[in-house]
């Protein structure tokens, strides 16, 4: 039995930064997946760091929209976060914080805008709206039909392929045990301690993590519990490399868009298109299996691309691709400790990239006892109703 | 635009002609896709039809092939598509086929009740120190400049590997007035001769098929050109282009290089199905799993040819007969017993010339002598990749995590030329390599969002 003080399932991009943060004040830490680090959601995701308010929040009623304008205070967090990233782990991820617009086409759109940035702005984030002149004079790309921008200056984007795997490194250095390719058969509460078996090994542990995206529910299956993350199969699309002409995180407040320009040149267009998840033999949701591309998404998807910046028609599509990730039953997501189950934690759902390693610090820090208060809008007690049933 | 067919047909080589005329004959509405503007497939590549060329492809060994072209090309009920990439194949909940094909004219759709794939292989990618240099080429390159372009690509050329073919291409590049500096087989005679006569005996009903590398020998004999065993070409020499080819017993000046050690079934379409694959020959790359009928796993979608797996131009002829009997069957339009009844002499065929096509594989071994590579030689070109980037991440990942954090394989191929490559590096025999994704062809954005 190999002996931590905490384990972590799920080996993406928030399972991995708890560990580096929770091993750099020296607590013994063992990280698990059941296949490499940073290939589901982590790495398939396109890199966005959005820290306007999302339009998948606008879109479903003013309730949530005020409810989820609450994020601001985290998303505060992040912006800091990304700027340090960097430096902190010595590694250049390609972070760039050039700046972001979400732009409107229609005077409806316009309002929405107004809306949101007032919101945030009471949140204290530092977000403007702009005319569509000036949104072309920062942005030169931008159709003559983009009426209107929100404009943070914060936003941009960082290469997903590369963070997840940069940071699970410097874990490792600072003693972090990873064990890739190993899949959790099962979990068990003995007294204080979380014992986890696999095939070669046990691992037991007073604390535990599951950051597992789409695949959360399964494992906290294992425990007894309730977690109501459901997948969800997204679209996204990486043109050829052509000469750096987009600098920023552009997204749409009334369409699904988000694009960004990557280091290396490939514009990458996505903002949230369904694809279709394959179903297992038993007709459950296939997670081990890429979803199909649906033509309409992929189709509509790259329309707005093209409306929002038309130079983008003449560049080819080199590779669509889909991935899988987690959804929360309100949308918000999921991270704290499952109050039916003490010392259990659970990290998902929704914005995971851009807020993941503000989540994974504020859970480090919770874990060993200092409390943060931010994580209050996402706790999981909100859902406790779910395992008033369950556990053991 | 749609087009409704009973049958498409993805390539218009032998096994796709074959296919197309059976089910033609059949009077079933068919289809047939190709990149090319003209039939022909790689083996008869054609010149464009402006060019005027005496005596093209007149070699008797190409005699049935050609025969089969020109009937092919004759039959106008046979609705051609040329210069048309199929970039993304679905199967409809209703069972029948789209397939969204691409040309410089933009995309349209054809929609059909059974698609068979017939989209031939293409030359395995080897990486080797210089490999990337101006003047390197693969050797089947080489030959579709030859047959297509009439170009001798190079004024002094080396053809270097470990597949036979390379005999018969030397031999075509001196007939048509270009220089061979060297023809250079990594492998030991012996070993070629100890196969060949293992296995020959296996073979023997198809020893015929080794005639034109034994007349491709005389040739460059007459001419003077070098043919040297046990001679694996391990570096490409130059700076800005190719200078000289590099083997144990010394360099080799030349301007141009044929690189040529064997051959990978094109996959891309079949793997975006998710239809069952196998693991091809000793040249690696992925063959599609078949019925008795050429059937894929996915109900409806045949497959033919060297998509299948390697094994030449009339394997490839009768597995398309086969193929086309199948579909034909299976819609009806012949009975199956008729279509089992005319198809057995083509199968007793197709299992004779695979028996052959297995004897070359062993010869044509390129496992043992894959050059050594460097830690800066590109294994993934498209993105440049080196093998120092590939090296650290080994380390047990699967091909598509390597991908992930190294880049190799996210360009415009598809990863279809390093794939081979990165899969030998991890010597993972359960991997199944790079998820399949659309577009099987780099296509226009503004294409696709109308």
């Amino acid at each position: 039995m190999r002996k931590s003080d905490v384990l972590i399932v799920g080996g993406g991009l928030i399972g991995c930064a708890t560990a580096w943060y929770l091993a750099r004040e020296g607590a013994k830490v063992t990280l698990l997946d059941s296949g490499d680090f940073g290939m589901g959601a982590s790495g398939q995701n396109a890199g966005s760091l959005h820290f306007q308010l999302e339009r998948r929040f606008l879109e479903n009623g003013d309730a949530l929209a005020e409810q989820a304008a609450r994020i601001a205070a985290l998303s505060r967090l992040a912006i800091s976060d990304w700027s340090s990233l960097e430096a902190d782990l010595a590694t250049d991820l390609h972070i760039t914080m050039n700046g972001g617009l979400m732009v409107a086409e229609t005077a409806e759109e316009c309002a929405l805008l107004e809306r949101k940035i007032t919101r945030e702005n009471a949140e204290g984030l530092q977000t403007r709206m702009i005319d569509g002149d000036e949104a072309r004079q920062i942005a030169p790309y931008l159709s003559e039909a983009i009426c209107a921008a929100g404009y943070s200056p914060d936003e941009g984007h960082a290469d997903a392929r590369l963070v997840t795997h940069a940071i699970a490194i410097a874990a490792a250095k600072d003693g972090t045990v990873l064990r890739p390719r190993c899949r959790v058969q099962s979990i068990e509460k003995a007294g204080r301690k979380y014992v986890i078996s696999t095939a070669e090994e046990q691992f037991a542990a007073s604390q535990i993590l599951i950051a597992c995206g789409a695949w959360t529910a399964h494992v906290a299956a294992m425990l007894n519990l309730h977690i109501p993350l459901f997948p969800v199969g997204l679209l996204m699309n990486a043109t050829e490399r052509v000469a750096q002409a987009v600098p920023h995180l552009v997204q749409h407040v009334g369409r699904r868009l988000s694009m960004k320009q990557t280091h290396s040149g490939n514009l990458l267009i996505g903002g949230g298109w369904p694809s279709r998840m394959a179903l297992d033999a038993e007709g459950r949701f296939a997670l081990y299996r890429p979803p199909a591309v649906i033509e309409s998404s992929l189709r509509d998807n790259l329309r707005v691309a093209i409306d929002v910046a038309p130079m983008i028609a003449t560049i080819s599509l080199i590779r669509s691709w889909t991935g899988i990730t987690a959804i929360s039953a309100d949308q918000l997501p999921i991270v704290g400790e499952i109050p039916a189950m003490p010392g259990c934690w659970v990290a998902g759902g929704g914005s995971a990239f851009t807020l993941g390693p503000t989540f994974a610090r504020l859970i480090a820090q919770s874990m060993s006892g200092k409390k943060r208060e931010e994580l209050e809008i996402v706790a999981p007690s909100r859902f406790s109703h779910l395992n008033s049933f369950m556990g053991q | 635009m749609t087009n409704h067919s009973d049958v498409a047909i993805i390539g218009g080589g032998p096994a796709g002609q074959a296919a197309a005329l059976t089910l033609d004959d059949l009077k079933l509405k068919t289809v047939v896709i190709d990149e090319q503007p003209r039939a022909g497939g790689q083996i008869l590549r054609q010149p464009p039809r402006s060019f005027q060329i005496p005596a093209w492809m007149e070699d008797r060994t190409y005699a049935p092939l050609v025969k089969l072209l020109r009937r092919f090309e004759a039959q106008t009920s046979i609705n051609w598509i040329g210069s048309h990439s199929v970039i993304g194949l679905r199967r409809r909940p209703d069972g029948l086929f789209t397939l969204t094909l691409c040309s410089p004219d933009g995309l349209r759709l054809v929609t059909a009740a059974r698609v068979l794939i017939a989209a031939g292989c293409q030359d395995l990618a080897v990486p080797l120190p210089g490999w990337t240099l101006p003047g390197v080429y693969s050797a089947g390159g080489m030959q579709a400049l030859l047959k297509a372009q009439r170009i001798v690509p190079g004024g002094h050329i080396v053809l270097a590997g470990t597949h036979p073919l390379q005999l018969l291409i030397a031999a075509q590049i001196v007939e048509a007035g270009g220089s061979v500096a060297a023809v250079l087989f990594s492998q030991p005679r012996g070993t070629m001769l100890k196969a060949g006569i293992r296995n020959g005996l296996r073979a023997l009903d198809q020893l015929s098929a080794a005639f034109p590398a034994i007349r491709a020998l005389a040739t460059l004999r007459s001419h003077g050109v070098k043919v040297l065993y046990d001679a694996p070409i391990q570096a490409i020499c130059g700076t800005d282009r190719v200078a000289a080819a590099q083997h144990p017993g010394g360099e080799i000046a030349c301007d141009a290089v044929g690189l040529c050690y064997g051959f990978v079934s094109q996959s891309s379409l079949p793997r975006m199905m998710s239809a069952k694959m196998r693991k091809a020959g000793p040249a690696g790359g992925w063959a599609t799993l078949c019925d008795e009928w050429m059937q894929s796993s996915i109900p409806g979608l045949y497959v033919a040819g060297e998509t299948t797996g390697i094994a030449g131009a009339n394997a490839a002829m009768a597995s398309g007969k086969i193929a086309g009997f199948g579909i034909a069957a299976e819609l009806g339009a012949i009975s199956q017993d008729e279509a089992a009844r005319r198809v057995s002499r083509h199968r007793a065929n197709h299992r004779s010339l695979l028996r052959f096509a297995r004897l070359l594989d062993e010869i044509a071994d390129p496992r043992p002598f894959f050059p050594a590579l460097r830690d800066d030689t590109l294994v993934c070109r498209c993105e440049e990749v080196a093998l120092a980037q590939i090296d650290p991440v080994l380390d047990g990942r699967s091909a598509n995590a390597v991908k992930l954090v190294t880049r190799c394989g996210m360009g415009l191929c598809q990863g279809r030329n390093c794939e081979p490559t990165l899969l030998r590096l991890l010597d993972n025999p359960n991997d199944p390599g790079f998820t399949a994704r659309f577009p099987a062809r780099p296509v226009a954005i503004g294409d696709l969002a109308t």
